[in-house]
């Protein structure tokens, strides 16, 4: 059954039984007594469906708990209550039977409030002795009290179960049990007061209000137990109870309940919060804090596997105990994704009891948060990774190009040009062959010019050897358009000048060529541990880096090396390069 | 120009590309120089400079163990030690800053050429002469990127085009002698445009050649 189902179940069921505690005894109308009042009814009536309302609030968060069908149980002996109406012999004595039981019942669910459960050792005592005395003086009463030998109210009826009739014995086990009442109240309020000592601050907003409503229940209760010794005060205090404003001690005592499971629904409504703050991200050494705000229990503790595979470990890498699996001061919840441990939670289980389910929602989120987190981090890993492979693979590249360089210099380069020597020294030994010398070496020139733009191409020697200054200088001497360059002087990472130089060796040739250009100014300097290059043209603009792979080549060769890169290029308004580059100073 | 009478001027010889070293010697013995030795790295020269009485160096920029400048930076400590011994630079990329800096440590006997420009034995010859001479030598490249690099504004743009040629061969390290000869013109003729160019550019005028190298390329380089 869906629990919306559950739900209107309960809500119907606790609404008859309402009607039935409040509207029943209008059914009978004793000649003795005082009339019935309107009022007093509307109040129980009131009352009952209040605790319908606690009852349905308690099932709601809590529907596997105890505490919404001690509810239940105490609105069905309340039910009973009235019992008497039906006017049989066994009905009767079913009455006569259950009264007190809902003090009883009332104790416990003040003391198992709002678990359910009782929780404390002497707290169980208190109610297990009060059902057993109840019982045993229930019982006793059934075998040996005759209603026909005593005063009877409100009609009198046979006792069906009666064995040994006692009047003395009846009266034990009747009013004599029933004064032990102030006892139990006594306890009851002392069971309060230990629990209210050692609540922590979220689980005293819950008990506050039943604290508040508790003592005045007992209270009344011991009063009409009192009574009982002498019918005519049991009366009179009936009367005082059901007439004076008294009577909407009944609504008030299930508001009480209703507030303290309203109060304790909200603070799990702070999970929600809780996912929602998680969600903007929050980093790993700021989530115990955190979690232990959610949970209300400052003793929460984060653990991590330690990386060494043995042990655990705080956010900060400090050795954490794991508590053993008996330890009942200690609660373990493991965060797992996929069978793999990403953490544990660990926290004082009271809270369990404060409110059942709470640590695993709570832990539910924080799973949620470290797997985000560890999501996070993987694609920070790979990202830092994908930069560290692009920033090899543009370093291998230029290693590459600087080798090729060199070997075309000491290689082809030095050959081509020795050639070129020796066709001159042939000239004067072989007589006829001027001109075909002169056309070999002015083609062999051209080869040598080619070889050598080839390499300069590759990698300017002059930025190896002379820094970023001298090759734009270089490269200006040789650019189609003017070039105004202040260049920094100061020599840099070796990264960092190819990049840098290559970024204006493409930016210039794109304004001559490209852009239409008349001029082009460059000015880098050291900014910050940065080289910030600027190059501007004063050419038609409208570059788009996406468009060509000259700019995005450069986007790639920039970023590589851990700079960055942006263009800015309005149709007809030139355009400015700007990039900074980690000078690796 | 024709070589002067007397004994052969001795050159040490420095490149680490053996087959051009080779070609280089034989280039310069065939135009009636003296290789006296030969060194494949800087220590190996340094030791021959010591040894060798020697009248020209001819080396290249590059050398190990960096393959960068070390040639530069040899041929600049041996300048110190040895004021008198003329030095020409090989490149095999043409380097403006190179050309400049060279000079200005001491602008006297110090030559700056393309390996391209010393193919040529005449070439090579001529450039050995002049440094040992006293002359300065640069490369013609230097000299013609330096002219020809694109300005926006300049005063270059007030010389005739007679003025750029002397002022592109001042600029070679060429004396007004040298250029009078080149161009086929009286010496007194090539005076009066070296003034007026000086005075078109705005430079000091002086009357020693080497110098007047120096603030012909550095202005260049500037402007």
């Amino acid at each position: 059954m869906t629990r919306q189902a559950n739900l209107v179940l309960l809500a119907i069921g606790g609404t008859a039984l309402a009607v039935i505690t409040a509207f029943a005894p209008f059914l009978y109308a004793h000649p003795l007594r005082t009339p019935l009042n309107p009022i007093f009814a509307a109040a129980i009536f009131a009352g009952e469906m209040l605790w319908t309302a606690a009852m349905l609030a308690a099932f709601s968060r809590d529907p596997g708990g105890r505490m919404w069908k001690l509810i239940a149980a105490s609105r069905v002996v309340a039910a009973l209550g009235v019992i008497w109406v039906v006017n049989t012999s066994l009905t009767w004595t079913v009455w006569q039977l259950t009264i007190g039981v809902a003090t009883v019942v009332f104790a416990h669910l003040v003391l198992a409030f709002p678990s359910g459960r009782l929780t404390d050792r002497g707290d169980r005592i208190l109610i297990t002795a009060a059902y057993g005395v109840l019982i045993v003086s229930r019982v006793g009463l059934a075998l040996v009290w005759d209603p026909e030998r005593a005063d009877c109210f409100p009609r009198c009826q046979v006792n069906p179960f009666v064995m040994w009739p006692s009047d003395q014995l009846a009266w034990l086990f009747g009013p004599g049990v029933a004064a032990l009442v102030p006892l139990l109240a006594i306890g009851v309020i002392a069971g309060l007061w230990r629990r209210w000592r050692r609540a922590s601050p979220a689980l005293r907003r819950t008990l506050l209000p039943v604290a508040v409503v508790a003592p005045l229940e007992l209270g009344a209760a011991s009063a009409r137990s009192l009574a009982s010794l002498n019918l005519e005060a049991w009366e009179s205090i009936g009367v005082v109870l059901s007439t004076s404003p008294l009577a909407f001690l009944h609504a008030a005592i299930p508001a009480g309940f209703l507030t303290g499971i309203l109060v304790a629904r909200l603070a799990r409504g702070s999970i929600a919060d809780l996912a929602v703050e998680l969600s903007h991200g929050v980093p790993i050494g700021a989530l115990q804090p955190t979690l232990a705000r959610a949970l209300h229990d400052p003793t929460l503790e984060l653990a991590f596997p330690s990386p060494s595979g043995v042990g655990y470990v705080d956010a900060d890498g400090q050795p954490v105990d794991m508590p053993l699996a008996e330890d009942p001061t200690r609660g373990v919840a493991r965060l797992e994704h996929d069978g793999e441990l990403l953490a544990a939670l660990i926290y004082d289980p009271a809270i369990e009891i404060e409110d059942p389910g709470r640590a695993s929602a709570v832990a539910s989120v924080a799973r949620m948060a470290l797997q985000n987190e560890r999501l996070a981090a993987q694609v920070r890993a790979q990202l830092e990774d994908v930069r560290a492979s692009r920033a090899r693979i543009v370093e291998a590249a230029d290693a590459e190009r600087r080798r090729i360089e060199r070997d075309l210099h000491d290689g082809a380069q030095q050959r081509l040009v020795a050639l070129a020597m020796r066709l001159d020294q042939a000239r004067s030994q072989v007589d006829g062959a001027g001109e075909l010398i002169d056309a070999t070496t002015d083609e062999l020139m051209r080869a040598i010019t080619e070889v050598r733009d080839l390499a300069h191409g590759l990698h300017p020697a002059i930025l190896t050897e002379r820094g970023l200054a001298a090759a734009v200088d270089s490269l200006a001497e040789r650019a189609p358009i003017p070039v105004r360059a202040t260049v920094t002087e100061q020599r840099l990472a070796p990264e960092a000048e190819v990049a840098a130089y290559f970024l204006v060796a493409e930016t210039v040739t794109n304004a001559a060529k490209h852009a239409g250009a008349s001029e082009v100014r460059i000015t880098a300097a050291i900014d910050e541990g940065e080289l910030a290059v600027t190059v501007t043209d004063d050419g038609h603009g409208g570059a788009d880096p996406l468009k060509g792979t000259g700019l995005q080549g450069l986007l790639d060769r920039i970023v590589a090396v851990g700079g960055t890169l942006a263009i800015d290029s309005p149709p007809n308004g030139g355009t400015t390069v700007r990039a900074r580059i980690p000078a690796g100073l | 120009m024709t070589a002067t009478p007397g004994p052969p001027l001795r050159i040490v010889l420095a490149d680490d590309a053996v087959l051009l070293r080779e070609a280089l010697a034989a280039s310069l013995a065939a135009a009636g120089f003296d290789v006296v030795g030969q060194a494949g790295d800087v220590p190996e020269l340094m030791r021959l400079v010591e040894v060798e009485p020697s009248d020209v160096l001819v080396l290249d920029v590059r050398m190990p163990p960096t393959h960068t400048t070390e040639g530069l930076e040899a041929a600049r400590a041996i300048r110190l030690a040895r004021p008198s011994l003329a030095i020409l630079v090989l490149s095999q990329y043409i380097e403006t800053r190179h050309a400049v800096d060279l000079l200005r440590e001491s602008p006297s006997g110090v030559g700056y050429l393309l390996k391209d420009h010393v193919t040529r034995i005449a070439d090579l010859a001529d450039a050995v002469r002049r440094v040992a001479a006293g002359e300065s030598v640069i490369d013609p490249e230097v000299v013609a990127r330096l002219l020809g690099r694109p300005r926006t504004q300049t005063a270059l743009d007030e010389l005739t085009a007679r003025e750029r040629e002397i002022l592109g061969l001042m600029a070679e390290g060429r004396s007004n002698q040298g250029i009078a000869e080149k161009l086929v013109l009286d010496p007194k003729t090539v005076e009066g445009h070296v003034t007026r160019i000086f005075s078109k550019l705005g430079l000091e005028p002086t009357s020693e050649d080497h110098r007047r190298v120096l603030a012909v390329l550095s202005f260049l380089k500037q402007e």
